[in-house]
Parts: C-alpha cells; sequence; structure tokens
C-alpha cells in the first residue's frame, strides 16, 4: 500500500518544496514570504517523514519532527514576531522584476537538473531522481540573497538556500546524524536569531534596513 | 645543548621576558625596564655573535615555531660577525633609549616592538634555512614598522613614511621570498646547504638578480633607496640608529649570503652589476646628502653612499675573484666588511647624536641651529669623532675600511704584473674615481653637519638654550665615538677575525702587523695607525711647544678695531648656514640634482626700483621619486579609481561575484 504511494508522495513533497521556493521569488510582501517558509519547514518535515517510514528508521521521524518544530514554526515565528499589521506593510521592492526572477528560477532549476544528471547520475532511486530540486533551492536561496534588499528579506534567501542544503542531504543519504542535525538546526536558529537583532538595531539606527546604504566601514 | 644554542634561547627568553615588562610596568618604569631589558639582549647577542665569529659551532632547532619546518638557528662565522654588529648597535641604542624615550616613543607599543625588532634582526643572520630566515626577516621589519610609526598620531609625515615603508618592505621581502623560491625549486631544499646550485645556470641569474632587488631595498642602494630620506628622519632617533646601523647591515648581510655562500664563484656580469649599483648608490647618496640642510635627511642619504661603497666593495671581489685575483678579491671583501662595522659604529652615533640636538633643541634643520659645541660638549665630541669616521679621516674606521678598499681597486687589476682581465682594468679605475669623488663630498658633508650645528653663533633661540643631554645619552654617544676611534687606531685584530669569515685562507689575505696594524701581504700594502699617530705627534710636539713658548713670550693684547672691522657686529644671520653652504654644490650638480628654485621680490610701494624684501626657496627633491615613482604611483592610482568599481563595500555586489562564480563553476563541471 505505502510502496505504491512512495513516489508520489515523495514527488508531492518536493514538488511542494520548489513552487513555495518559485513563490517566494515572486511574492514581495514579507509576511507571505514569512507563510511560505513555514510551509516549506513543513513540506521538509513531511519530505524526512516519508523517507524514514519508507526506510523504517524512527530516527528519521524524530528528525522530521525536529525539524517541523524548528523550520515549520520556531524560525517562521522569531521572524514575524512583529504584530502583524505593521509586518503586512512592509513590502520588498526588489532588483529584479518577478516576471524577470520568475524566469531565472525557471533557469536555474533545469541548470541544477542538468548539473545534477551530468556529473552525478540521477540513479535509479525515487530520491536519487529527485535530488536536483535541493541544487534547484540552494541556487533560488542565492537568487532571493543577492535580489532583495531588506535584511530581513536576505534572511529568508538565506533560510532557504540552508533548506536546500537539507533536502540535498535527505533526498541523496537519507539524511545526516540525528545529532548533527540538531547542532545545525541549533545554528542556523542561532544565526537567525542574531540577524534578527542585527536587522533591528539597524531599523533603529539608519531608519531602515535597506542593505544597500551599507557601504562604508566605520569604526 | 652548545654555548650558541644557549645564548640564542637566552636572547628568546630576554625578548619575552621584555616584552612582558612592556605590557605590564608602570609607565614610569617602562622606559628604564625596557632599556635594561633590551641591553642584555643586546648583549648576550653580542657575547653569542662574538663565539660564532671565533668559531663555535652548535645552535638550537625549535620545533614548533613553524607550520611545516623547525625553526633552525646555528649561525656560521659570517652570521657571527653580523649578530656582533647588530648588538653591538644594539647595545648603544638600548642604552640611549632608556632615558630618551618620552611621550609617545615611550609607549606600551613602542616598548613591545623594541625587544621585537632586536631579537628578530638577530635571528636573520642565525638562520640556517631560508623558511627560518624569511620568518625573522619578518619579525624585523614588524618590529621596525610598529617603532617607526610611535609617533604617527601628532605628525603626518609619520603616517606617510609608515606607508612608504611598509611597502618597500614588502616589496624587498617579495623579491627575496621569489628568490628563494627559484631556488629551491631548483635545487630541491631549503635548508642553505642544500640551495646550491650551479651559478652559470639560468635560474641561478633570476635568483640572483631577484635576490639583488630584495637586499638592495633592504640595503638602501638606488634606486629602491626611496623609503630612506623619508623614515630615517621621521623615525624617533634612537631607532633610526637601529635602522641605520644595524638594519641596513642586514641587507648586507643577505647579499653576502647570496654572493659569497649559496652562489660563490657567479658569472663576471653579477660582479659588474653590482659594482654600477653600488657605485650609483654611493654617488647618488652623498650628493644628495651634501646639498641636505635637514640633520637626519643628511645622515640618511649618507647611508645610502655607505652601503653603495659597501656593494663596490663585494661587486669588485666577484669580479676578481672571477679571474683568480684571490688575494685582492679577499682583500675587497674584507674592506666590505669592515666598512659595513665601521659604519655600524659611526653612523649608529652620528643618528644618536642627531637624536641628543633634537631632545636639547627640538630643531633637525641645520639652518636653525649653531652653536652647540660649548653648550653640549659630550654631544660635540661623540657627533664630531663619528663624523670624522663617516668622512674617511685617518684614526677611525672609516679611514681604514676605505684605504683597504682603495688598496685592493688599485692593484686587484693586475696579478703578477699582467691585467687580468679588460673589464676588471676598466672597472677598477673607475671605481676609484667613484670613490675619490664620493669621499670629497663625504667631507664636504661633514664639515657641513659638524660645523653648521655645533660651530659658531646660534642660529635660533632653541639652539641658544640648548642644555646637555642626561648622562646615560652621553654614556652611550661616548661608547659609539671610542668604537669608531678604537677600530681605526687598532684595525689589525678585527680585520684578521673579519677575513676569517669570507676566506678559507685568511691570513694571506689579512694580517695584524705591529701594534694592531693592518697588512695585506697579497697585495703588499701595510697600514698602521699607531704609528701613523706617533709619527705626527713627533712633528706636531715641537711645533706646538714652539707656539706655547712664543705666546709665553709675547702676552696676549686686547685689540679694539675703531670700526670693528665688521667683524663686532657680526650676527648670527651673517654667518654661514648649511643651505648657503651647499650652494655651489647644488649649482655644480644641477643637471643632477634638479633643484627647483622659487624667488619672489617684494617691492617698495613707491617705487619699481628698490625692493624691500627677496625670498628665495630652493627645494631639492630626490630626482628617483619624481620621475620613476610617482609615474608609475600615478599609473596604479588610475587603475585603483578603475577597480574601486568592482569592490565598491556593496553587499549584494560581492554576493553576486559569488553566486555568479558558483553557477560558472557549475556550468563547467557538467560540461
Amino acid at each position: 500500500m505505502f510502496e505504491t504511494f512512495y513516489p508520489q508522495l515523495i514527488g508531492l513533497c518536493t514538488g511542494a518544496l520548489l513552487l513555495t521556493s518559485a513563490l517566494m521569488v515572486w511574492r514581495h510582501s514579507l509576511l507571505a514570504s514569512i507563510r511560505l517558509l513555514a510551509l516549506q519547514g513543513v513540506a521538509l518535515a513531511a519530505l524526512v517523514a516519508v523517507i524514514g517510514i519508507a526506510e523504517g528508521e524512527s530516527e528519521l521521524v524524530l528528525v522530521a519532527l525536529l525539524i517541523l518544530s524548528v523550520k515549520g514554526v520556531g524560525l517562521p515565528w522569531v521572524l514575524a514576531h512583529q504584530s502583524k499589521a505593521s509586518i503586512k506593510q512592509i513590502q520588498e521592492s526588489p532588483r529584479l522584476n518577478p516576471t524577470a526572477a520568475l524566469l531565472a528560477v525557471t533557469l536555474l532549476t533545469i541548470l541544477s537538473y542538468v548539473v545534477v544528471s551530468r556529473v552525478f547520475g540521477l540513479g535509479d532511486t525515487t530520491t536519487g531522481h529527485a535530488a536536483p530540486i535541493g541544487l534547484a533551492m540552494v541556487l533560488i536561496g542565492f537568487l532571493l540573497l543577492i535580489s532583495r534588499r531588506r535584511a530581513r528579506s536576505q534572511l529568508i534567501g538565506f533560510l532557504l538556500l540552508d533548506n536546500g542544503i537539507a533536502t540535498i542531504a535527505f533526498l541523496t543519504s537519507g539524511g545526516v546524524p540525528i545529532l548533527l542535525e540538531f547542532a545545525v538546526s541549533l545554528d542556523v536558529l542561532l544565526v537567525v536569531l542574531i540577524l534578527h537583532v542585527f536587522a533591528g538595531r539597524m531599523r533603529t539606527k539608519f531608519g531602515g534596513t535597506a542593505v544597500d546604504q551599507l557601504r562604508e566601514l566605520h569604526d | 645543548m652548545t654555548g650558541i644554542g644557549a645564548g640564542l634561547l637566552l636572547q628568546l627568553f630576554l625578548g619575552a621576558l621584555a616584552v612582558a615588562s612592556a605590557l605590564l610596568a608602570a609607565p614610569s618604569l617602562r622606559s628604564r625596564a625596557g632599556g635594561i631589558l633590551c641591553t642584555l639582549i643586546a648583549v648576550t647577542g653580542f657575547v653569542t655573535g662574538l663565539s660564532a665569529l671565533l668559531g663555535a659551532t652548535g645552535g638550537l632547532l625549535i620545533p614548533i615555531a613553524l607550520p611545516m619546518d623547525p625553526l633552525r638557528l646555528a649561525p656560521d662565522r659570517l652570521g657571527g660577525l653580523f649578530m656582533l654588529i647588530v648588538s653591538g648597535v644594539g647595545i648603544l641604542v638600548s642604552l640611549y633609549s632608556m632615558s630618551s624615550t618620552r611621550g609617545p616613543d615611550a609607549s606600551r607599543t613602542a616598548w613591545v616592538a623594541m625587544p621585537v625588532f632586536l631579537v628578530g634582526m638577530q635571528l636573520v643572520p642565525a638562520a640556517t634555512d631560508s623558511v627560518s630566515f624569511l620568518l625573522a626577516w619578518e619579525i624585523m621589519t614588524l618590529g621596525s614598522t610598529v617603532l617607526l610609526l610611535a609617533d604617527h598620531a601628532s605628525r603626518a609625515t609619520v603616517a606617510s613614511a609608515g606607508i612608504w615603508y611598509s611597502a618597500m618592505s614588502q616589496l624587498s621581502f617579495f623579491f627575496i621570498l621569489a628568490g628563494f623560491a627559484v631556488l629551491a625549486a631548483a635545487s630541491g631544499g631549503t635548508s642553505f646547504t642544500n640551495l646550491q646550485i650551479e651559478p652559470g645556470s639560468w635560474a641561478a641569474n633570476v635568483a640572483f638578480v631577484l635576490f639583488l632587488l630584495g637586499f638592495g631595498g633592504k640595503a638602501e642602494l638606488v634606486p629602491l633607496h626611496v623609503w630612506v630620506p623619508r623614515v630615517l628622519p621621521e623615525a624617533p632617533s634612537h631607532v633610526s640608529a637601529a635602522m641605520s646601523g644595524a638594519m641596513v647591515k642586514i641587507g648586507v648581510y643577505g647579499a653576502l649570503l647570496v654572493c659569497v655562500r649559496l652562489l660563490p664563484d657567479g658569472p663576471a656580469w653579477w660582479g659588474i652589476a653590482i659594482m654600477l649599483v653600488g657605485g650609483a648608490s654611493a654617488l647618488y647618496g652623498i650628493l644628495q646628502a651634501s646639498v641636505s640642510s635637514d640633520l637626519k635627511v643628511l645622515l640618511a642619504y649618507s647611508t645610502t653612499e655607505n652601503m653603495g661603497l659597501v656593494f663596490l666593495g663585494l661587486g669588485a671581489s666577484m669580479l676578481l675573484r672571477g679571474y683568480d685575483a684571490t688575494a685582492a678579491a679577499d682583500a675587497a671583501l674584507v674592506a666590505a666588511l669592515l666598512l659595513a662595522v665601521s659604519h655600524a659604529a659611526f653612523k649608529s652615533t652620528l643618528f644618536l647624536g642627531a637624536g641628543a640636538i633634537i631632545h636639547a633643541t627640538g630643531e633637525r634643520n641645520l639652518d636653525r641651529l649653531g652653536g652647540l659645541g660649548a653648550r653640549m660638549p659630550v654631544t660635540a665630541a661623540a657627533f664630531g669623532i663619528a663624523s670624522l669616521g663617516a668622512a674617511a679621516i685617518p684614526i677611525t674606521s672609516g679611514f681604514v675600511a676605505e684605504w683597504m678598499l682603495l688598496q685592493s681597486l688599485i692593484h686587484g687589476g693586475r696579478l703578477d704584473g699582467a691585467v687580468v682581465s679588460v673589464a676588471a682594468s676598466v672597472a677598477m679605475p673607475l671605481a676609484v674615481a667613484v670613490i675619490a669623488l664620493t669621499a670629497g663630498l663625504a667631507l664636504l658633508t661633514f664639515v657641513k653637519a659638524y660645523g653648521i650645528a655645533f660651530l659658531a653663533r646660534p642660529r635660533s633661540r632653541a639652539a641658544a638654550d640648548a642644555r646637555e643631554v642626561p648622562p646615560v645619552m652621553q654614556l652611550s654617544l661616548a661608547l659609539g665615538a671610542l668604537f669608531v676611534l678604537a677600530l681605526g687606531l687598532l684595525p689589525g685584530p678585527v680585520a684578521a677575525l673579519v677575513a676569517h669569515t669570507i676566506s678559507p685562507n685568511p691570513t694571506a689575505a689579512v694580517q695584524s702587523v705591529g701594534l694592531g696594524g693592518v697588512s695585506l701581504p697579497g697585495i703588499g700594502a701595510v697600514l698602521d695607525p699607531i704609528m701613523l699617530v706617533v709619527l705626527s705627534a713627533l712633528v706636531a710636539i715641537p711645533v706646538v711647544v714652539s707656539i706655547i713658548v712664543s705666546g709665553r713670550r709675547h702676552p696676549h693684547r686686547t685689540v679694539d678695531l675703531p670700526w670693528g672691522g665688521g667683524g663686532s657686529r657680526a650676527r648670527p644671520r651673517m654667518q654661514y648656514t648649511a643651505t648657503s653652504y651647499a650652494e655651489p654644490l647644488v649649482r655644480v650638480f644641477d643637471d643632477v640634482l634638479k633643484p627647483s628654485r622659487d624667488v619672489q621680490v617684494t617691492h617698495v610701494a613707491e617705487s619699481r626700483y628698490l625692493v624691500e624684501r627677496v625670498e628665495v626657496e630652493q627645494r631639492v627633491s630626490d630626482v628617483f621619486e619624481t620621475r620613476l615613482y610617482r609615474p608609475v604611483l600615478n599609473l596604479f592610482q588610475r587603475y585603483g579609481i578603475v577597480v574601486r568599481h568592482v569592490a565598491n563595500g556593496s553587499i549584494h555586489r560581492y554576493l553576486s561575484y559569488s553566486f555568479a562564480a558558483l553557477l560558472i563553476v557549475l556550468i563547467v563541471v557538467s560540461l
């Protein structure tokens, strides 16, 4: 029963991951991006859970719960920590218009398929076939990093990149040991907290979080 | 552990102690504690260097100092000689700095840098492989840079000097590193014993040029000397003394290491190239020194001159050795080494004397000094003796060295009565002419330096109010002057000892004769300064006695001229100044120096025919800087402005670079 659904489930999860990534590039509102990030966290957790059940490893289910709590709930909550009313008004004015950005996402996805199939080979497992999604997420995250002006939007790009790396890890090697995963999750949480505080300081000091204005070093 | 190893270890320990004391001691104690510990470091280095020079072997191996190789220290005789030079200067400088440093010169940073600098300089000649050598070299450069920058906050020129110094030091280091890399690639080792390769090969030629550029830059040779007139005057005087007296010698040591130890018996053009560079440096340096009216700039350029002479001797020795004129070659090399030793003695004394003048008056412009002889007798005596040394007058160390160099050059072109080669027979007389001109100009220069500063009447309030410096500074000045005299009067033992460092058969080259005299058996020349002194005393005593006797017979009468003869109303402004003294020279060497003159005539308001005031301003700039360095720097600056757009500080741009690089890598690997 489960074996028949397994490829579809993997496809569903990775599809959700890719779709949320593409939507993050498309949407300009910060709140929408955060919600998409939460959704992506849930999709990633689901993917890990599916792999865990298929391989019969209870440890992976634990990891899935960890991911759900950190990436699905914790990080988005930290990011959206302001009152909903004020965060709704934050609109990103990216350096790429949506059409060009979506075109770039398409190209990056194609590139990652080409790279993975040429360099590593797709293999014959279901997860191996889905591996290029992870690389595509990394590249899209990078695209977000360079195309967004605000510190917090860049942070979302960084988290997307991190999700991409995790996706590659789970799809190609069945995940990393739980201790490592735990440490990485904590690290990411720490980075996000620091950057969050940093963005807050920037806002009070310069009146905005547009990174473009930070060009000169000061003592 | 051998004695030398223990000495080196003790030096490192004392260095660490000095750094700790600089960090922890109270400001009132810092200079004294630092000075005493640095003196101890230098004394330890002196003993270690002396025992290495006398032939003791052994060393120190520190396994964990470098990532790949252990730090290997084991000075040979030549290294010992240079350790001796460096530590000798170190003793003078440390004693002096104990009471001379004040304000920013006595800061915690400066006193941390001082032992680092001293120990770094000691380790360079002790190193036995290229990696240790380069490490010690960098420690030395780092220490000196920090010391130079002690006073950067209050004077903008110091910061500019610091930038020049760092840039030129790094350039030197780059060339030396490249030279060692070429040698190591060709020979397959980094230890000095492995680095020797066939001197005719292309690798040896490339390495030679790289080393000449690198060590020549440190030894202040033209055209890499441009940092000298900026750095030495702006550094605190005890640091200038250490740099000019000791650090520059490390450049000489490097050149000797390459030409004598690593790549001996090079082709003839090596010797000729070194002679050319040395001769040009000697002439250009002394010319600039002779027209300078800033005391420390004068001393700085004179350092270039002296190092030029050292390299002239080295080049002549290499050229002569190529034609088997071994005795003359050895004599020229010993002369070069003696020049280095004597330069260390007199130039550090001169710089310390200049420091004493600045300490007492706050002035280093000769045009505003004068009359210090009566006010600062000890400084005046020490500076005077060191000036005699710098002008190579008999009974001082400078004379012995230049005499020996001239002897080897004059007799070197012939072997058993036959001309050894066309190159040598052309190069040697030319070199003699260069030395003659240099010696004449040096005499003028130091007559000016001493006469304008210490004789006549004070030309400014500050000079009139000068007081003698504290006793410790006087002591260090006196020690330096004493050594200049000692080396001049008893050159034999020192020369014989120095000959051991470069020749397997030292007694054939140089011998000590009589009461400390020196003889060159291969050439057949003898110099006995003590005999000279006795002889001239024999001549002088009757004259002096007759003058005294006649003075007794005709007691002195005061003659007061009715109109004063123009002499009774002489004012300080009527005296020669440094600028007016050098004026004829500026005219004679106008084409080389290219001075810029600015004459401003102010007329009286009522009539154009009457002049109220004439102002003349003359600046002598460094031709190499304006003609060679400025264009290159401007070019770099122009490209720098273009390149600035590539790295404009925008985070997005930097991230885009990484992203583009990642994409390119991905595309390339998937092709």
